[in-house]
């Protein structure tokens, strides 16, 4: 009970984070939405007030359209991926069958996720590369040979191979989460299936899945939100090309900004970023039921 | 009991902001002057010339500390400017000539060199005064000029006698060339690395110098009443993507310094190349190789002899410190400018600082032909607004892949134009 005397103590320990939110945060948001209601250059001082003239040419420009698509497409893989497939992969690696493996594996898949992005992203471009690139050369040796292409020179699949690269990477992270949640199923709902004579396939669906249901929307949040902001991969993989193939929002936002010198066109595009992942955000919040445990 | 509380709170925000504090504090050493100098190349030769230079400016400066950055070509364009933005400006920094030199004096942040220039003319005198023009505006000079620089198609002398080919002085003899290259096996005779964007506008400043009325160009950079509207546009964007089905799938792929390797190694028989470059391909391998100009259209409106390329110097901020101009004056030398060239090959714009001691025939040759060109025309990237540049060439990537066909691309710029007007 806090007593009426001291009702402002707790206040007081809110206060640094709170301080920091505003300041990291919350300022910055709505200096973000100020700045995209004038046009200026990084080189001047001065602003000019066009008003909303940068959301009206967001709907018009096709680049954001393209962009838009992408992260799209970055959103359901990604999902698909690192949401289901690492929940299969997080339930095999907890398997009775696999439990002197485990640890081993566990560490493989863990790997790609502390290696720098822009490490990772260098390596891949030289996976992907059309003349001394693994990929390529790997496919020659199964025969596959007219499979190869310059994966990130062609227009058509520049963005799926950055999208295959950010699988790789990321989906270490998620099977680790979904571990931890395995891991904290009572064993007795196991047993008790065991004893009703349940098969694996069946365990998965009736026991694992519905236990984890917290754990996969957090992830699904992650990987969703995620996808909207993607910056890195792209950038260092491709520049958003060729043409603009392979740019997704960020990219496109980072290069008006700073190639192209509109920082307030750059501004109304993060705000759209903004928009965009706070809607899924309170999408995925309302379809699962709120954060609390049944 | 109410006192107290108020301390506690002074004390939060206090140490908070002693903590936001104390890390601006630190970094000033041994109360040595600083120099900031941020440059574009952290690739050999010329990363360990700066810093040997910057050593040897040290000891004999032992009270000026040079802190050194520094980020390749397209990632310069983009830190310099986010620099430029938050007041972060280094005290020196290279800098190219035109719009790029232009969009950063914008800023009001550039020292103008023009007294710099006055006070010492034994030094000022010795810079190769046509370099000056691409970083003057409105009378007024900010930025000292120290290599030239110029663009050519390099090809392999022993593929070209092997096949009895001669040089192609016109686009059509060009065009033949390449399909006689073909015929005897080079699949890709000609080849870019077009994921720089750069290189790309490298090819369609020429082709456009080439193709285009001066004065619409001139009208159409300058973005004042400009249209665009030229028929020489989209017969010069046809022009590239007639040579982008020379250069292979590859190309899309790669990025230029691969394709100098891939010349390097006689891979590829003809690249468009700057005279930079020459070095570098050099110590690739033993390729013996010559150089021609851009090849010259039957119908062209322009100056069909004209050079492409244009000079890179270095520029100070307003705040730079006075040793920061000793420093400049040192890096423009004739004795540095003349190791500079010794090492890496490409030439400087400091007169009698290019000779037969440092730089081999191909690069004399090259260094006349910058000097004396009839007239010479900037980068296209640098010649005019970087919006509308990107849209050619974000397009013409898309060009090389079949996406997108000359007639979008120029509706696009116009659609562009428009909106910035």
């Amino acid at each position: 009970m806090v007593s009426r005397k001291n009702k402002w103590i707790p206040f007081l320990f809110l206060l640094p984070s709170l301080l920091f939110l505003g300041i990291f945060i919350y300022i910055p948001l709505i200096q973000n939405f100020y700045n995209s209601l004038f046009e200026f250059s990084v080189f001047s001082q001065t602003k000019e007030f066009v008003g909303l003239k940068a959301f009206k040419n967001l709907f018009e420009d096709q680049i954001v359209t393209t962009a838009f698509i992408n992260n799209i497409k970055y959103a359901v893989i990604s999902v698909l991926f690192q949401v289901f497939f690492a929940l299969v992969l997080a339930a095999i690696l907890e398997d009775k069958l696999f439990r002197r493996a485990a640890p081993v594996l566990r560490i493989i898949y863990f790997v790609p996720v502390m290696i720098s992005i822009s490490v990772i992203a260098l390596l891949f471009g030289f996976i992907y590369n059309p003349q001394i690139g693994i990929l390529n050369s790997f496919l020659e040796l199964i025969g596959l040979e007219n499979l190869a292409k310059p994966w990130l020179g062609n227009s058509t699949t520049s963005i799926y191979a950055v999208i295959a690269m950010s699988q790789w990477q990321s989906i270490g992270f998620i099977t680790m989460l979904f571990i931890v949640a395995i891991q904290k199923i009572p064993k007795e709902l196991y047993e008790a299936a065991d004893i009703d004579g349940a098969g694996k396939i069946r365990k998965f669906f009736n026991i694992t899945v519905p236990q984890v249901k917290e754990t996969m929307f957090v992830n699904l949040l992650i990987t969703v939100t995620g996808s909207m902001l993607v910056f890195n991969e792209p950038y260092i993989l491709t520049n958003g090309g060729p043409g603009f193939s392979s740019m997704t929002l960020a990219v496109h936002m980072y290069q008006e900004g700073f190639v192209k010198d509109n920082m307030g066109y750059a501004s109304a595009i993060a705000t759209l970023i903004f928009i965009l992942t706070a809607i899924f955000a309170v999408i995925q919040i309302k379809v699962s039921g709120t954060g609390k445990e049944e | 009991m109410r006192g107290r509380k108020y301390w506690v709170l002074l004390l939060v925000i206090v140490s908070i902001l002693s903590a936001c504090n104390s890390s601006d504090g630190a970094s000033s050493s041994e109360g040595k002057t600083e120099i900031d100098f941020f440059h574009r190349w952290p690739n050999e030769p010329r990363k360990s010339f700066y810093d040997q230079k910057i050593e040897e400016f040290m000891e004999q400066n032992p009270d000026v500390h040079i802190n050194v950055d520094y980020v390749l070509n397209d990632s310069y364009k983009e830190k310099i400017k986010v620099l430029v933005s938050n007041d972060n400006l280094p005290d020196i920094f290279s800098s190219w000539s035109d719009s790029f030199a232009k969009n950063l004096v914008s800023s009001g942040k550039i020292l103008s060199v023009d007294d710099i220039l006055k006070e010492d003319t034994e030094w000022s005198s010795k810079i190769v005064e046509s370099q000056f023009e691409g970083f003057t505006f409105d009378d007024v000079t900010y930025g000292v000029p120290f290599t030239v620089d110029g663009k050519a198609f390099f090809y392999n002398k022993k593929v070209f006698e092997e096949h009895g080919i001669e040089i192609p002085k016109t686009y059509d003899e060009f065009i033949a060339v390449l399909d006689d290259l073909q015929k005897a096996g080079y699949e890709q005779p000609l080849v870019e690395g077009l994921t720089n964007t750069w290189a790309i506008s490298h090819y369609l400043g020429t082709i456009f110098q080439r193709l285009v009325d001066p004065e619409v160009l001139a009208k159409d950079y300058s973005l004042e009443n400009a249209e665009f509207t030229d028929e020489g546009y989209i017969k010069g964007l046809e022009v590239f993507q007639e040579l982008t089905t020379y250069m292979g799938d590859v190309s899309t792929a790669i990025d230029h310094e691969a394709a100098r390797n891939m010349f390097g190694s006689g891979e590829v028989p003809i690249l468009y190349m700057q005279f930079a470059e020459i070095k570098l391909v050099e110590e690739i391998g033993d390729v013996e190789f010559g150089f021609f100009d851009f090849p010259s259209f039957k119908d062209g409106k322009g100056d069909q002899t004209a050079l492409t390329g244009a000079p890179e110097g270095w520029m100070l901020s307003k705040n730079a410190p006075e040793e920061a101009v000793e420093f400049l004056k040192f890096l423009t030398s004739d004795e540095t400018a003349f190791d500079f060239t010794e090492t890496d090959g490409q030439l400087n714009a400091i007169e009698g600082s290019v000779t037969a001691e440092n730089a081999n025939e191909t690069s004399l040759e090259a260094y006349d032909l910058v000097l004396n060109a009839t007239s010479v025309s900037p980068w296209f990237d640098n010649a005019l607004d970087i919006n509308v540049a990107d849209v050619f060439m974000r397009g013409s990537q898309g060009l090389a892949t079949g996406q997108s066909t000359p007639a979008d691309i120029l509706s696009e710029v116009q659609q562009t134009v428009e909106g910035m007007k």
